[in-house]
């Protein structure tokens, strides 16, 4: 028997690509997880891309226009927020489901290569689910995404690391509070999504949640496709405050699920797996 | 370095109370050990510390020279873990399952050390199969086959035989021998099963109410409780920690140091 030595980067690899594939055999063969990838969006698409023709029609203009691409370009970016935390989440809640979280533990894979093995693969998900939405409000909606050109990459990229920082606090919860917690994988994002002003600007919001509303990184993203969709300059500012905010996001998120780990270990919540 | 376990110490205490009382344990190179003792003993406690799953409240852990928590990972590639309750992912074949664990230990030729481990146990034609397509004493051997691909140091094996007909139970007997003469793996393995404890271990480790109350080998063990075989040992301590609250402390002193 030969062994790649456990600390070197390709053994890294291997444990990050071991997780990956573990993922992608559970997606291969649980369509009723799919239903995220493909239902979802399909149904977000129709329900937002319809909305949007409606209002044209009703108000018609160069607001109603305007309004519309909101509608959609929201739903399209919302999406990389909702596959990247879902995909994660489950990803993480899929071996307390199957009961092999304690195997796994028992390997020499670190915390982070497992979150990383997730993510990855939970990118070839991300691919599909925003890509349905996509190719839907193209061809059924006449509204092309990549229009809004090359702005568009970090608000992708912003979106996606905020999804991530999301998944932790659920994958936190989860394992503070055991599968009573697994309702947040779902339900976190339904508070997120009308503080984010993923479809209208922050002024839309009632007073007295603007001051949440503001913290939140994906606020300051949904702002910068706004500014997009209206054709105006990238504003910066903007986006500077949207990246800090997510690596504010994301370092609290590592802390929260780092400090849930250790009450886990500390309290033998294993044992509500095993 | 002889021993591949060396726990000393180990004090774990949740809300209903103790569990694990200043718990020391070693277990030695090649050697096969069993973890017995009536129910909320503390094995499972003692076991998942020493499997760094569970943090202890006090005590230290050391496998196969690295420390826990900070070497775990090192550790953990040294040691081999299964349990008879655990099921198989239901998404995976046996050998997609296989070759995942075998990159998680970082195997070099992960394929050929999966069908090798089946070959070991005389199951290779389950690698074809889906966790759901198998039966509890086939997935018990699967899980064998996963936690000693990579010949650990320490195999810990939780109620292994517990679903096992006697000649699966035999075939795993034999496969975990050969894997200790072989490889001078180490074995720590709990079970209620005392008839099997007897044919399996060389030393057995008794707790009741999360301290050590013996520690030799079956025989001797037996012959200081004044019981003809450990079954009769396991029903002595039940019986008596049911009826002596402080029962755990009056044997400790049977303890081999």
């Amino acid at each position: 028997m030969s062994a790649v030595q456990v600390g070197s980067w390709r053994a890294v690899g291997l444990r990050v690509g071991a997780i990956s594939r573990r993922q992608w055999y559970v997606a291969l063969r649980s369509p009723h997880r799919l239903f995220d990838l493909t239902v979802w969006p399909l149904v977000d698409a129709f329900l937002f891309g319809s909305l949007a023709v409606f209002f044209q029609q009703a108000a018609g203009g160069a607001a109603a226009r305007t309004g519309a691409g909101y509608l959609l370009a929201g739903i399209v970016l919302w999406h990389v927020v909702y596959q990247a935390q879902i995909s994660v989440a489950t990803g993480v809640l899929e071996e307390t489901w199957s009961r092999n979280l304690l195997s796994l533990l028992v390997t020499p894979v670190r915390e982070l290569e497992f979150v990383a093995g997730v993510a990855l693969f939970g990118l070839l998900k991300l691919a599909v689910g925003v890509g349905v939405v996509a190719a839907v409000a193209a061809g059924m909606y006449a509204f092309d995404i990549t229009d809004l050109g090359l702005g568009l990459v970090p608000v992708v990229v912003i979106l996606l690391a905020a999804g991530w920082a999301i998944a932790l606090v659920v994958v936190g919860m989860v394992l503070r509070f055991g599968t009573g917690a697994e309702v947040l994988a779902w339900g976190i994002l339904f508070a997120i999504l009308p503080l984010s002003g993923v479809f209208y600007p922050l002024d839309a919001l009632p007073a007295v949640v603007r001051p949440v509303a503001s913290i939140l990184p994906t606020t300051h993203a949904f702002a910068v496709a706004r500014a997009l969709v209206e054709g105006r300059p990238m504003p910066w500012g903007q986006l500077g405050v949207a990246a800090l905010t997510t690596l504010g996001a994301l370092a609290a998120g590592l802390a929260f699920v780092a400090w849930m780990l250790r009450v886990f270990r500390r309290r033998g919540y294993i044992t509500r797996y095993m | 370095m002889n021993d591949v376990l060396v726990a000393r110490c180990l004090v774990k205490d949740y809300r209903r109370g103790r569990a694990v009382d200043g718990v020391d344990l070693t277990v030695r190179r090649g050697e096969r050990v069993a973890l017995l003792g009536p129910n909320g003993a503390g094995k499972t406690t003692t076991l998942l510390m020493c499997l760094g799953v569970v943090t202890p409240d006090a005590g230290t852990i050391d496998i196969a020279g690295h420390r826990l928590p900070g070497g775990r990972s090192q550790a953990m590639s040294r040691v081999g873990f299964t349990a008879g309750y655990l099921p198989l992912p239901e998404q995976l074949r046996v050998r997609e399952y296989l070759r995942m664990y075998a990159q998680l230990y970082a195997l070099a030729d992960p394929e050929a050390q999966a069908t090798a481990g089946l070959e070991r146990f005389g199951i290779a034609h389950l690698a074809g199969a889906k966790g759901t397509e198998l039966s509890s004493g086939q997935k018990t051997l699967i899980g064998i086959v996963k936690s000693t691909m990579h010949e650990p140091d320490l195999l810990v094996l939780d109620e292994p035989t517990a679903s096992l007909d006697p000649d699966v139970a035999l075939r795993v007997r034999t496969g975990l021998e050969r894997l200790c003469a072989d490889h001078g793996t180490a074995l720590l393995v709990t079970s209620h099963n005392m008839l099997e404890v007897e044919r399996i271990a060389e030393r057995v480790v008794f707790l009741s109410r999360g301290r050590v109350v013996a520690d030799d080998s079956p025989a001797r063990v037996a012959s200081r409780f004044g019981r003809g075989d450990l079954e009769g040992v396991f029903l002595r301590l039940a019986e008596e920690v049911a009826s002596e609250p402080d029962l755990a402390g009056e044997v400790t002193a049977g303890v081999r140091t």
